[in-house]
C-alpha cells in the first residue's frame, strides 16, 4: 500500500501543515512510520543535518563528539543543535547546523563514526526530512512538522511490504551523498540488487535495505554524471522494474514518474499558484476543501517535473 | 411495510460516520431520495445500497463509489474515483464528471451512465448489465469482459476488449487498438437500434456509427502446444 504527497507553493507558506493534513487523509494505506521532506530557506553557507539517535542516554554526548568531527573536517558548528523533546522516548532526534564545504560522504561517515548507530535522516542547505513511527498526526505531535513553513515539500505514509519496519526504512529518503535530493515512493522495485550493486560498486553507501532508497541514489548519480533532473526521470521509467509511482524533489522542483502499467495512482491538483500531488484525491481534499477544478491522473510511463517558476515539464516515455 | 417518505433526507458526508449503514435504514424506513452534501472525494461512498431510493452526492467522491449496488439510483454531481459502481448488480449510476480506473469492473446488472471520460480498465471483467459512456475510455477497457453491453460514444484507448470471453462492447470514435482476442464485426441494424434505445433512454440523443466489438473466441481453447496460439496473446 503506501500513500505519498506532495506540494510545491509559490511562495513560502505552510508546507508542513498541509502535509500533515495530507498524510494523515491517507493514514488508512500505511501507519507504520510516517515522514516528511520539507524544503525550508536555501543557505549555500550551511548545512542542517537531521538525524536519529537510538539511544536518547548518549544522544547529547555524541552530539558534541560530532561537532567535534565535524570541526576536525575542517567545518564547525553555524548554529545550536536542538533536540526533540518527548519525554521517556529511547530515542533522539538530532537537528544540527553546520558550516562545512567538503566532500558529503566523508561528512556522513564522519557523523556515524563519531556517533555509534546515529541513523542520519538527511543532509542539505535546505532539505530536513523528519521520519517516525506512527501516522502523521503522532509524528507531528512528536517533531511539530505543522509549524514548518517553507517552498515545498513531500510527505509518506508507510505500510511496510518490502523490508522491515524500522524507522530508518521509512520514507522520505535522501540520496547519500548528494545534498538536498529526496524522494518518496509507492511501489515495489524488482531489480533492486541488480542495481543496487552497480551503484556500490561506484563507491555508493545505502543506509538501509529499502528499494525506495536505490531510486533516490540512482536518479541523483544520473544527475550528478550531467543529465537534467527530467531526463534523469525518464530514464528510470525503463531502467528501473516493478512498479513504481514516484515524487522526487530537490530545490525549487519536484517530479514524478509512473511505470508502464501505472497501477499506483497519483492525482495532480492545480489550486492558484500551487500545485498537490497524492496518492489520493482525498488527501488534497484535506487541504483544499472544494471541488477541484484542475487535476490530472498521470499516464503509464508518464514523467512531470513541475517547477517554482510555474513551469511544468510533462511527457509520456 | 412503512409508509414512503417523499421528502428528501440532508446528510453532511463531514459527520459521516455509518453513512452506508444510515442510508439504507432510511430506505428502509421509506425515505425515497437522499442528498449527500461535502462528499470531497471520499472513498466507498454509497456502497451497498438498494432501491428504491436517488442517492445524489453533491460533489466529487473517491473509490468505490456505488459499489455493489443493488437497485439504487445513485446519482454523482462531480467526478469518481476508482472502481465506480464495482461489482453492482442492480440499479443505476449516473456520474456528471469523469470516471478513474475501473468503472463498474465486474458489474453484473444494472446501468452506470458516465457524462464525462473514463479511465483504463473501464467495465474490466463485466459480467452483465450496461455501462455507457460520453466520452472517452483509456486502456483496456472492457478487459476481461463475460457479458453485457459497455457502450463508448467517445474514442477507446489501446488493448480494447483484450481477453474479451463474451459480451459487447460498442465504439462510436476510434478504436487506438484492439486487445487480445478482440475483433470487429459488423452492427447490424438491429443491434445498433438497440443501442440508440439504451442511450435515449439516458437522455443521449444523435445518431452513433458504432464499431462492435466482440470475443475471436481463439483464446476459448488454446492449445499451449500451439506455437501459433502464443502469438495471439
Amino acid at each position: 500500500m503506501c500513500g505519498i504527497a506532495g506540494i510545491l507553493l509559490r511562495e513560502t507558506g505552510p508546507v508542513g501543515d498541509s502535509l500533515v493534513k495530507m498524510c494523515q487523509a491517507m493514514r488508512h494505506r500505511g501507519a507504520d512510520s510516517t515522514g516528511f521532506a520539507l524544503y525550508g530557506e536555501h543557505d549555500a553557507t550551511r548545512l542542517i543535518v537531521r538525524a536519529r539517535h537510538p539511544d536518547a542516554t548518549r544522544a547529547f554526548a555524541d552530539t558534541e563528539a560530532i561537532l567535534a568531527a565535524v570541526r576536525e573536517l575542517g567545518g564547525d558548528q553555524h548554529a545550536e543543535a536542538s533536540f526533540d523533546t518527548a519525554a521517556g522516548a529511547a530515542d533522539r532526534f538530532i537537528r544540527l547546523e553546520i558550516r562545512y564545504d567538503g566532500d558529503i560522504r566523508r561528512l556522513a561517515i564522519a557523523i556515524e563514526t563519531a556517533a555509534q548507530g546515529i541513523e542520519i535522516q538527511s543532509i542539505g542547505h535546505s532539505l530536513e526530512i523528519v521520519k517516525d513511527a506512527g501516522d502523521a498526526a503522532s509524528v507531528d505531535a512528536r517533531h511539530g512538522i505543522s509549524a514548518f513553513r517553507g517552498s515545498h515539500g513531500l510527505g509518506h505514509v508507510r505500510l511496510a511490504t518490502e523490508s522491515i519496519t524500522a524507522v530508518s526504512y521509512g520514507h522520505p529518503f535522501w540520496a547519500e551523498p548528494f545534498p538536498d535530493v529526496s524522494i518518496v515512493h509507492n511501489g515495489q522495485l524488482t531489480n533492486y540488487y541488480t542495481l543496487r550493486r552497480l551503484l556500490e560498486q561506484d563507491g555508493f553507501r545505502f543506509q538501509t535495505g529499502n528499494d525506495s532508497e536505490l531510486i533516490a541514489v540512482y536518479l541523483a548519480d544520473k544527475m550528478s554524471r550531467g543529465q537534467t533532473f527530467y531526463e534523469a526521470l525518464k530514464d528510470s521509467v525503463y531502467e528501473l522494474d516493478g512498479c513504481f509511482a514516484y515524487l522526487l524533489s530537490m530545490p525549487e522542483v519536484i517530479g514524478s514518474a509512473k511505470d508502464m502499467f501505472a497501477i499506483k495512482s497519483i492525482v495532480v491538483a492545480t489550486v492558484g499558484s500551487t500545485v498537490a500531488m497524492a496518492t489520493e484525491e482525498q488527501a488534497i481534499r484535506a487541504v483544499y476543501p472544494d471541488e477541484l477544478d484542475d487535476t490530472q491522473h498521470p499516464d503509464p510511463r508518464s514523467v512531470f517535473v513541475w517547477e517554482r517558476s510555474g513551469r511544468v515539464l510533462q511527457e509520456i516515455v | 411495510m412503512s409508509e414512503v417518505i417523499t421528502a428528501p433526507v440532508l446528510l453532511d458526508a463531514d459527520d459521516g460516520h455509518r453513512l452506508n449503514r444510515r442510508m439504507r435504514d432510511l430506505v428502509d424506513a421509506g425515505t425515497r431520495a437522499i442528498t449527500v452534501t461535502n462528499p470531497r472525494s471520499r472513498h466507498n461512498l454509497g456502497v451497498g445500497q438498494h432501491g428504491p431510493v436517488t442517492i445524489t452526492f453533491a460533489g466529487s467522491v473517491g473509490y468505490y463509489s456505488g459499489g455493489l449496488n443493488n437497485g439504487a439510483e445513485i446519482i454523482i454531481e462531480r467526478s469518481a474515483g476508482w472502481g465506480t459502481g464495482e461489482a453492482m448488480s442492480a440499479g443505476r449510476i449516473e456520474v456528471r464528471g469523469t470516471c478513474a480506473l475501473g468503472t463498474g469492473a465486474s458489474m453484473r446488472g444494472g446501468t452506470i451512465v458516465v457524462r464525462g471520460n473514463c479511465g483504463p480498465r473501464t467495465a474490466a471483467n463485466m459480467k452483465g448489465g450496461a455501462l455507457i459512456v460520453e466520452g472517452n475510455v483509456g486502456y483496456l477497457a472492457g478487459f476481461m469482459t463475460h457479458a453485457g453491453d459497455l457502450i463508448v460514444c467517445g474514442d477507446s484507448g489501446e488493448a480494447l476488449g483484450d481477453s474479451l470471453w463474451a459480451g459487447n462492447i460498442w465504439v462510436a470514435g476510434t478504436i487506438a487498438g484492439l486487445g487480445a482476442d478482440a475483433k470487429v464485426v459488423e452492427t447490424t441494424d438491429e443491434e445498433s437500434a438497440r443501442i440508440h434505445g439504451l442511450l435515449r433512454a439516458e437522455g443521449i440523443d444523435g445518431t452513433f456509427d458504432f464499431k462492435h466489438v466482440v470475443a475471436e473466441q481463439k483464446l476459448w481453447y488454446f492449445d499451449a502446444r500451439d506455437p501459433e496460439a502464443w502469438l495471439r496473446i
